[in-house]
């Protein structure tokens, strides 16, 4: 029997180089996107000149820029890898922007909850990231469907929130965060990295950022070992509600104002970014760490664009090409996967 | 024995829906008539009819695509897109008979060239969606996400602010306003209504609508049993794309003019039209006759929101709800899980 | 001498799946410090015992032990808290977490501090499991992604180790599901002194392979099944691949059983040939002849690679290399739906998730394969697809409540044959069956016998991959033996001249 098998032996081998192949391609995939920075930063040097693309305005401006993509991009993270979807960011980050600048001081109404009212405003988008879970785990009702519904209800109760009289925030607090900068890196984009530091922990150091990651594999191998996954998912939609909450604040203070349209235009850039990074749409794969590299590409890339003076719509129908063209490179074309 | 239950089960439930829907046409226009009495006046219905056809146009579009249990998120993009082209290439005639002094130009064949040009952007996005959906095996939804992102900035690009159809063509919008039947019955909804019933037809008496069927019941016992599944797929993105396109040029010829981002709600009004008629976006069943019922119930309530004087912004928040529970209501939870799993 | 206490006992146990029975009442016994081997066909119930144990799936009826008390586990949890562990073909680490993480994938908990992991803790603590069981050279920090088969299998018994290891220092019992089938042979050797130093460590060790040789080289007591039925146990001193095939195959299956009498022989003309197919990493140089009106049934374990070469005939796959001749012609099969057009059907494996359209009545089931036929004008005739389905309801004798029925109304048995109606229905002349027996109860079976014959009758040609050995032997007019991707050996097997289980066996592993 044993020489049999020595003469067989090419098939296995074969096996062994397909499964080689994979590895190396896999390796390829994780080290492209900080490829693809460096030479977006590189051409876009180039083209607009060194002393204007690297000049330090210009970097303080891409900072400013990157802190709210980065934030709701994370949270996002987090429900790709479990191989789920959220639609809902533009409504959630326009409906806690809306509330931050109803319930801090402002020029329309009395509330002034101060920094408590922040608190209220992100804890909403917690909340809206609970209901989204728990409709999508204990209903099954597909997660791109349950977070699409829940985005045009929560534009409509941002919209309500203020009542068409757009809430100029009068917040000492606020204004001073809006323009405050701590060794020349604006505030908010310290928040921003406050907030991804929490995530690159709560992914590296919790059993459940751990946990993240096999329920995206594989949903059996977890349950097999009692994690409740159906939890799991549920505190990630949690997460991203949070995430999108914190956007939506930062979104506020950046603008002065309480508006739904804080978040237009929020969800493709966090799309493109996690896929570009790298995370993988099948879950179980990734990492907010590459989100970081995904978001500086994406916001280099719209602030590159824009200093060649390119329309700002192409750079956002690009966002839709990367995010085929990513998913295109990344998704397993198996025989068997039934995609619908 | 569970099997038969949990199918007798899932057949109540499809026919839950079109009760659901017709229950709430009747009650909605009754109670809408009661505090509005002119409610059902013929302007309003007239009114109502035209935006439920072109709603209609987009919704049969995507009924079939949900029949096979895949969805198109980028029909309300491609809506505005060939909304935007639609007025666009009417203003460019407009701008070249005024350079020749032409008083009286052809209004028919400039119409006829953009609504052609925006089927053919229809044709296009639907045909590439439905490609690489099956040949590169990538989810519809995250393919159509892709698609509706481009797609809006095209529309952007074609157009970045709101244009109306100038005067001496507005024979390109005013074809919307024919009616028959006194006036109730608007000439746009009876296309509307001859292309859901020509998709229905094709869906139920022919092979190829015979696949749909097939491949949302079990795509892979379709495809093992040697139907051309890949194919079928295609050709209905394809279709659905150009109706999209279609309820594009619809829109920019009831409100004569047209706007980048009109597409956008239109989405999820498309999904509860179908959801509504009783298709179910587990795949497998479905029909356009339920669909028209659908879509006559969104525009009832829709419609008679604002009649009665509710808040735009509720609106929003009452039809996401709405459009959520309809949503839960219809899954079909007894399918088998296996091979899907809910993402 | 001492009496042994087993560690593990499991008495009569049996198990049915809707309708069938896949284990009719098995016993295994384990004693410390033991490697037992388990061998047998496809289908003889080794895997299910396995997920039975491990507490995966609930048995029907029987009773096991374990480290003497009762042991009726309700999940895979229970098993470990009861000290058994099991690796699982389908690999179970994940792959983006690093090998400590894997090993403690689960149990987390003792090792939070302020709500944060001490990932250095569990790292020593990974290292100190992974030298309990005398693995070296893993290191605890490394992504599985970037680990080798053989290591990561390393990793997962490490884990099952550690998860069926109990704190009261009592020996554990390790179940291994065919762990070989990824691996190659040096790899085998270290996975096998692996397994050598968890026994010496007292621990019990259950071993499932194909490979007979392999079985025979690592365990002290081998375990033969057939059928869902234990066909004894015998030390391995006294055991050879004679003996064990000799076990495994059992008595001579009845000729009047496979109706041999209505076998007819096979015309000259050849229908199909396959030259050189291959498929990377899968098989390759498949070259063989199909003949006018034969049964041609493809032998092989699981992974030898025919379930793919039928996949590739009927267009499913596609191949990287060699070509398919129909009818002398050069053909390329890039969908089902040419394959159909050209004449080449499969009846599939799994009934449920690839044969049948669930929320369809069994009329429009029959007709899917030929809708295009059933037209009148430019519509499908509703009457046509009724009078069809009506049609082969009478022939194939299918218990319906008439062709509007679900097909989730009938019973397995039924349903197939509604899958064959579709298949005969669809014009085509060579009919692929795969495992056409699966999951149906004898009578159905029986009946299904006779349908295949009809099929070669009326003029088509099969290729059959049988649900057990002796169905493909029985059935077919020639055999074709694979192992590993290639062809091992080929079989006449007229109605005077069929080759015995064991000559086919020997080439299968």
């Amino acid at each position: 029997m044993a020489n049999e098998r020595g003469a067989n032996l090419t098939i296995t081998e074969e096996f062994a180089e397909k499964v080689k192949r994979a590895n190396f391609m896999d390796r390829v995939m994780r080290v492209a996107p900080i490829m693809v920075l460096a030479v977006l930063i590189l051409v876009f040097s180039c083209v607009c000149g060194f002393h204007v693309f690297l000049a330090p305005s210009n970097l303080v401006a891409i900072l400013k820029q990157l802190a709210i993509p980065l934030c709701v991009a994370m949270g996002l993270t987090y429900v790709i890898m479990i191989g789920s979807i959220d639609l809902s960011i533009n409504g959630v980050v326009g409906m806690t922007g809306s509330l931050a600048g109803v319930f801090v001081a402002n020029e329309v109404n009395n509330l002034n909850l101060g920094l408590f009212g922040i608190a209220l405003a992100i804890l909403s988008g917690v909340a809206v990231g609970l209901l989204i879970g728990l409709v999508h785990v204990y209903l099954r009702a597909p997660s791109f469907m349950v977070s699409l519904s829940f985005m045009y209800v929560c534009q409509g109760i941002a919209r309500l929130s203020y009542h068409s009289r757009i809430l100029k925030i009068t917040d000492k607090t606020m204004l001073w965060a809006s323009g405050a900068s701590f060794l020349g890196i604006p505030f908010i984009t310290w928040m921003a990295l406050i907030m991804f530091i929490l995530c690159l922990l709560i992914q590296e150091y919790t059993a459940f950022g751990r946990h993240v990651y096999a329920v995206g594999t594989n949903e059996a191998i977890p349950r097999a070992v009692g994690v409740n996954v159906n939890w799991v998912k549920v505190r990630v939609f949690m997460l991203a509600g949070l995430m999108s909450g914190v956007a939506g604040v930062l979104g506020a203070i950046r603008l002065g104002i309480g508006q739904v349209s804080i978040g237009d235009n929020q969800m493709f850039p966090a799309q493109a970014a996690v896929v570009i990074g790298g995370t993988a749409l099948a879950g179980g794969k990734g990492g907010v760490q590459r989100t970081l590299i995904g978001v500086l590409i994406m916001t280099i890339l719209k602030n590159g664009l824009l200093m060649c003076n390119v329309s700002p719509y192409i750079t956002d129908g690009v966002q839709g090409l990367i995010i085929l063209l990513c998913v295109i490179l990344t998704c397993e074309h198996g025989k068997t996967v039934i995609s619908k | 024995m569970s099997e038969k239950t949990a199918k007798q089960r899932f057949f109540k439930r499809e026919h839950l829906m079109r009760y659901i829907s017709l229950v709430s046409i009747v009650v909605l226009a009754t109670a809408f008539n009661l505090m509005q009495p002119n409610f059902f006046g013929r302007m309003n219905v007239s009114s109502m009819l035209r935006d439920d056809a072109a709603l209609l146009v987009m919704a049969v579009g995507m009924t079939s695509v949900l029949m096979f249990g895949s969805i198109d998120l980028s029909m309300g993009a491609m809506c505005s897109v060939s909304n935007v082209l639609y007025v666009r290439i009417i203003l460019l005639y407009a701008d070249k008979f005024k350079a020749a002094g032409i008083e009286e130009p052809n209004v028919g064949g400039v119409m006829a060239l953009s609504m052609a040009a925006c089927l053919l952007v229809g044709l296009c996005s639907g045909f590439m969606l439905g490609l690489i959906h099956v040949k590169l095996k990538v989810p519809s939804f995250i393919t159509s996400l892709g698609f509706m992102s481009v797609w809006t900035s095209v529309a952007y690009l074609i157009s970045n602010k709101a244009e109306s159809i100038p005067r001496m063509m507005k024979g390109a919008s005013d074809w919307y306003k024919n009616s028959i039947l006194g006036g109730w019955i608007p000439v746009p909804l009876i296309i509307a209504l001859a292309l859901a019933i020509g998709f229905y037809l094709l869906q139920s008496r022919t092979v190829f609508g015979r696949t749909i069927s097939s491949i949302g019941g079990n795509e892979r016992a379709a495809r093992v049993a040697g139907m051309g599944v890949d194919r079928t797929k295609i050709i209905i993105f394809t279709l659905a794309g150009m109706c999209a396109a279609l309820g594009g040029v619809f829109l920019a010829s009831k409100i004569k003019s047209s706007d980048p981002t009109l597409g956008d709600p239109y989405t999820l009004m498309i999904v509860a039209s179908c959801v509504l008629g009783g298709t179910s976006l587990s795949g497998g069943r479905g029909s356009c006759l339920g669909t028209i019922l659908g879509a006559l119930t969104v525009i009832i309530i829709k419609n008679g929101l604002t009649f009665i004087g509710v808040d735009a912004y509720w609106q929003d928040v009452v039809f996401g709800l709405f459009v959520l529970v309809m949503i839960v209501l219809s899954i079909d939870r007894s399918k088998s899980t296996r091979g899907i799993a809910v993402k | 001498m001492e009496e042994r206490k087993p560690l593990f006992t499991a008495k009569d146990i049996t198990k049915s799946f809707s309708g069938t029975q896949a284990l009719k009442g098995v016993d295994l016994e384990v004693y410390p410090g033991e490697i037992v081997g388990l061998v047998g066909e496809n289908g003889a119930g080794k895997s299910t015992l396995l997920k039975i144990i491990i507490g995966a799936q609930p048995q029907t009826s029987g009773t096991m032990t374990m480290h003497g008390a009762p042991y009726a586990p309700k999940n895979p949890m229970d098993g470990n808290h009861a000290g058994i562990g099991m690796v699982f073909q389908e690999q179970s680490l994940i792959v983006n977490l690093n090998v400590a993480q894997n090993i403690f994938f689960g149990h987390e908990d003792r090792y939070r501090r302020h709500g944060f992991i001490n990932w250095k803790q569990m790292n020593a603590d990974a290292e100190q499991v992974l030298a309990n069981c005398d693995i070296t050279n893993i290191p605890v920090r490394k992504k599985v992604f970037d680990l080798n088969f053989a290591t990561r299998q390393m990793v997962e018994i490490a884990k099952v180790v550690n998860v069926a290891h109990r704190d009261d220092g009592k020996s554990c019992l390790i179940l291994l599901d065919e762990p070989t089938s990824v691996l190659n042979e040096e790899e085998v050797q270290t996975l096998f002194r692996q397994m050598r130093k968890l026994a010496a460590r007292g621990h019990g060790v259950v071993f499932v392979s194909h490979r007979l040789d392999e079985v025979l080289e690592i365990s002290d007591r081998i375990y033969v099944y057939k059928d869902g039925m234990s066909m004894g146990n015998m030390e391995t001193k006294s055991a050879t691949e004679a003996i064990l095939y000799e076990k495994m195959v059992g008595r001579n299956s009845s000729n009047e059983y496979y109706q041999l009498d209505k076998q007819i022989a096979p015309k000259e003309a050849v229908v199909l040939e396959v030259k050189n197919l291959s498929k990377f990493g899968v098989f390759k140089d498949i070259s063989f002849k199909l003949h006018h009106g034969e049964i041609l049934g493809l032998c092989g374990v699981v992974g030898s690679g025919k379930e793919e070469i039928c996949s590739v005939l009927c267009g499913d796959e596609s191949p990287t290399g060699g070509e398919l001749l129909l009818d002398g012609k050069p053909i390329r099969l890039s969908s089902p739906e040419k394959a159909r057009k050209a004449g080449i059907l499969m009846i599939p494996k799994e009934r449920l998730y690839e044969g049948i359209v669930g929320i369809l009545s069994v009329e429009d089931n029959i007709a899917l394969s030929n809708l295009a036929r059933l037209k009148s004008g430019p519509s499908v005739s509703p009457k046509k697809i009724t009078a069809q389905a009506t049609q082969w309801i009478d022939t194939m004798n299918i218990k319906t409540n008439g062709p509007k029925a679900l097909i989730m109304s009938l019973s397995g048995g039924n349903q197939q044959k509604v899958v064959f109606s579709r298949a005969m229905a669809s014009g085509c002349d060579i009919i692929i069956l795969n495992h056409p027996t699966r999951g149906v109860d004898v009578g159905a079976r029986e009946e299904i016998y006779t349908l295949i014959r009809e099929i070669v009758a009326n003029g088509k040609s099969v290729i059959l991959l049988g649900d057990t050995l002796d169905e493909c032997i029985g059935m077919s007019s020639r055999v074709i033996v694979l192992q590993d991707g290639r062809i091992t050996a080929e079989f006449d097997a007229s109605v005077d001249n069929k080759p015995s289980q064991v000559d086919v066996v020997s080439h299968m592993m």
